[in-house]
């Protein structure tokens, strides 16, 4: 079953399946899995860049959500609660492996000289693969931001970092995306 | 205002998304949370086990307190030639101790949990007082020992005290227990 982004805030569930999931009932666990899996699943991948660790982070939020239900409040928003979990195993993923978030100097991205946007066409495959291929933490600032609508500020917040320096990296990756996607253009 | 990048994700945003996770996450992670709740089985037997022990433990106190007042006659006289002030704190603690126990028991067995320490004090306790009674009937007059053993009262009441704010605190309280508690404190 392929994820709608889009849509995830409006995934219905039926009402009393997060209550009986907070019984412990695992059938009810499964239909709150089901609901939710593939999008977060998409997150992990976009998140960590291989299969295996993606599902092996989907896997252990999952085992985090199943623990911790009992504490959400009645009101809280399901998906958003469970896509916080997701991407803090993502970040501890990405820290078990080496990947640092630090301090850059914050100093104006330009773009780079000759790269008319308007010239080149933008491809969903092109732009994937482009990401693909960004530095660790140029990938998760922009994922975070881009796809998982966190702002700077709370970026900032997850990776221990200041908010310009999510700025700055942000304005990187962009750039970067932009270069290789160029560079496939030309190549083509 | 987004750019050219930042506008075709928006455009494109679902096209991002590709199918979910392969059935064996599901599969490992169903064996997991099974595994979970057997150890959570085993958890719960261990910890009714301790439930039922303190029960037991409060039975016993509560059969002991019951022994005790049957018999005050017996040791009414022999306590009152001692000291009457003594018989009259223990007429009075004890009374309270026995109110106290009596909520305690109304609660069911599984809705009780008391931690280890506080486990460890009611049996402590018992030992005191039963050395303390030894100590008193074979040297009725000594002083250090009455006021020992008012002192394991007032250290009993605070600990049924304690175990009350306990259930309280951590279980719905039956309706009337709680106004009886209220009214207790």
């Amino acid at each position: 079953m392929k994820a709608s982004a889009t849509n995830l805030n409006q995934t219905q569930i039926a009402e009393n399946v997060i209550d009986r999931c907070k019984k412990g009932d695992v059938r009810a666990f499964h239909e709150l899995y089901n609901a939710y899996s593939a999008a977060m699943y998409n997150i992990c991948l976009r998140m960590t860049n291989n299969v295996s660790d993606a599902e092996d982070t989907l896997q252990e939020a999952f085992i985090q959500v199943h623990k911790h239900i009992g504490k959400l409040e009645r009101d809280a928003s399901i998906s958003a609660w469970i896509k916080r979990i997701v991407v803090n195993h993502c970040l501890n993923t990405l820290r078990k492996k080496k990947v640092y978030f630090e301090e850059v100097e914050e100093v104006e991205v330009m773009a780079e000289d000759g790269i008319d946007e308007a010239q080149f066409s933008w491809t969903v495959a092109a732009v994937k693969s482009a990401i693909h291929g960004l530095p660790h933490g140029y990938r998760t600032v922009l994922n975070l931001y881009l796809f998982e609508s966190y702002s700077h500020r709370e970026i900032a917040e997850m990776l221990g970092i200041t908010e310009s320096t999510v700025k700055t990296q942000y304005m990187r990756a962009k750039e970067k995306v932009r270069q290789i996607v160029k560079q496939q253009n030309v190549t083509r | 205002m987004p750019d050219n990048f930042e506008s075709f994700i928006q455009q494109h945003r679902d096209e991002f998304e590709g199918p979910g996770p392969s059935p064996r996450v599901w599969a490992a992670l169903e064996k997991d949370l099974t595994e979970q709740r057997q150890g959570r089985v085993v958890q719960l037997l261990r910890k009714n086990w301790f439930k039922a022990a303190v029960i037991a433990v409060l039975m016993i106190n509560a059969a002991a307190i019951f022994y005790f007042t049957g018999h005050k006659r017996h040791q009414q006289q022999e306590l009152s030639a001692i000291s009457p002030d003594l018989q009259e704190a223990r007429a009075y603690y004890t009374t309270r101790i026995n109110a106290k126990l009596q909520l305690i028991d109304a609660y069911p067995a599984n809705e009780l949990g008391l931690d280890s320490a506080a486990r460890q004090e009611l049996q402590l306790r018992n030992d005191t007082y039963k050395a303390l009674e030894k100590e008193l009937k074979n040297n009725p007059g000594n002083e250090r020992i009455r006021a020992a053993l008012i002192r394991y009262y007032q250290l009993k009441l605070d600990l049924l005290d304690k175990i009350l704010e306990e259930l309280q605190d951590r279980h719905a309280v039956p309706g009337h227990t709680k106004k009886q508690y209220e009214v207790e404190i």
